[in-house]
């Protein structure tokens, strides 16, 4: 799945991220792309809650891409 | 992983410039200037260009938004930001304290401290922190985060400032009904008064700690709050704890404590200058001095000379304490971006955030206007001043973050 919350204000890119991630099918892996620096935290404290793997780099200016996916053979909580 | 995009950079000889660095070193140049001209004028103007330069980069680096504090605590169950504001206002209270006892020795006689934020506790304060606090929610940002934003290049928030213009253009223009029906004869409650400095300052510092628990406790409902990183500071030799040390200042977002321990101590100098920190109270004087150019002059504003805190005004010069606090927030704030590479002209594509922009900003400026305040004056200035309309504006803004967040939870 990909969520491009680019340009979009607070709190519109944690709140898609965040229904993206309840509807992750298993397996998947969540991909975003985001350009508001709170975000970026925001995003891992919901990733750390729901534990989501994630991984986050640099994507050109003020850009960041974010990799959210489930460890493998783990329950998740919802 | 994928391979990092090209650096973008700016070459001069052997050493290459990002372009946003650059274009900051020139934002510093512009800072500069505006702390030397202004000190120039009036040496008290030098310190607020400075404070007002402080809280820009305070609140950029910090993500130091109030519009999040309050909202995140219901939509993501994080005090992250909250905990923040509360550690600003528990590090300004004291030095409040102290300062209002050297103005005001005793304050049992009466009067309030100079530019103490101690306002009418009436409808229109509880109706305005509804008001402001649904607007800020739906906007994406309150008046001093609207501002920082602006300066961080999100197209949304230029918008919400013309709202807010515009609400408080109205808010002008009802004010005399507001000051005849609720504010008039409302009590001004300010704590030194009945309780002494000692007892008001501590009575505030035991309130902020029962909030910051009740902050911890929605947090671990909520699954935990968020572990900040601090820069890793492994490195022995000294160039590069000296790099990693910029990098934790300029490059990296510092902690939400860190962003509140300064805005307070910021706040605090403001108080000690002149006045504490405030906002709509000047942009009140942009939006009717405006409008009466235009012929929609509201006409005299009854009450407000002997009214505190960010009461409307009209008139005056040009350059005042407000002007150069709101000028520094915009130009700090762009400053701490380009130096973080954090700039970016943020352009929304759905249609429907431009008219959550103007429409939150609208109701922002109203409230903001009949509440004698925003997040800044009416509550970050407040509950330092020792006075309980701070509180009482904070419950309402918590109120209106709740409504606000119900009604963009109906928008995609």
């Amino acid at each position: 799945m990909f969520v491009d919350a680019r340009g979009e204000p607070c709190p519109y890119p944690m709140k898609q991220v965040m229904e993206a991630m309840d509807r992750l099918p298993e397996g998947e892996e969540l991909e975003v792309l985001v350009d508001h620096p709170p975000a970026v935290d925001m995003i891992r404290l919901l990733a750390t809650r729901r534990g989501f793997l994630m991984e986050t780099e640099p994507a050109g200016s003020a850009e960041w891409r974010i990799r959210l996916r489930r460890p493998e053979g783990r329950e998740v909580k919802p | 992983m994928a391979t990092p995009p090209a650096r973008p950079g700016i070459s001069l000889g052997r050493l290459t410039v990002h372009p946003q660095t650059a274009a900051g070193l020139l934002v510093l140049l512009a800072a500069a200037a505006l702390i030397m001209a202004s000190s120039r004028r009036d040496p008290e103007f030098g310190v607020f260009a400075t404070v007002g330069l402080g809280f820009g980069i305070v609140l950029q680096r910090s993500r130091f938004c109030f519009n999040a504090a309050f909202r995140d605590l219901f939509q993501f169950r994080s005090g992250r930001t909250m905990k923040g504001v509360i550690v600003g206002m528990a590090v300004a209270t004291p030095g409040f304290g102290l300062h209002m006892f050297n103005l005001l020795p005793n304050p049992s006689l009466g009067p309030v401290a100079p530019e103490a934020h101690a306002t009418p506790i009436s409808l229109a304060l509880v109706l305005g922190g509804l008001l402001f606090g649904t607007g800020m929610v739906i906007a994406g940002g309150c008046v001093s985060g609207s501002i920082y934003r602006m300066g961080e290049g999100y197209l949304t928030s230029w918008v919400s400032f013309g709202g807010i213009l515009g609400g408080l253009l109205v808010a002008a223009r009802t004010w005399n009904w507001w000051w005849e029906h609720f504010i008039r004869e409302a009590p001004v409650l300010w704590l030194p008064r009945s309780l002494g400095y000692g007892g008001a300052v501590t009575l505030t510092l035991a309130g902020l700690g029962a909030v910051y628990l009740l902050v911890l406790w929605i947090e671990s409902r909520g699954g935990g709050g968020l572990q900040e990183a601090v820069s890793p500071d492994a490195a022995v030799a000294f160039a590069p704890k000296v790099r990693g040390l910029a990098r934790a200042v300029f490059r990296q977002g510092w902690p939400a404590a860190a962003g509140g321990t300064a805005a307070g101590l910021l706040n605090l100098l403001s108080y000690e200058a002149h006045m504490p920190w405030r906002v709509v109270g000047e942009l009140s004087r942009w939006s009717i001095g405006g409008a009466t150019l235009v012929g929609l002059a509201p006409g005299p504003l009854r009450g407000t000379e002997d009214l505190a805190a960010c009461t409307l005004r009209a008139g005056g010069g040009v350059l005042t304490h407000g002007l150069l606090l709101n000028a520094g927030l915009f130009l700090g704030s762009l400053l701490a971006a380009l130096l973080a590479h954090e700039f970016k002209l943020r352009i929304p594509r759905k249609r429907v955030r431009y008219i959550q922009a103007l429409g939150g900003g609208l109701l922002m400026g109203y409230g903001g206007g009949i509440a004698l305040g925003c997040t800044v004056g009416a509550f970050f200035s407040a509950i330092p001043s020792l006075a309980l309309n701070g509180w009482v504006f904070a419950l309402a803004l918590a109120a209106g973050a709740y409504i606000g967040l119900r009604v963009i939870e109906r928008i995609p």
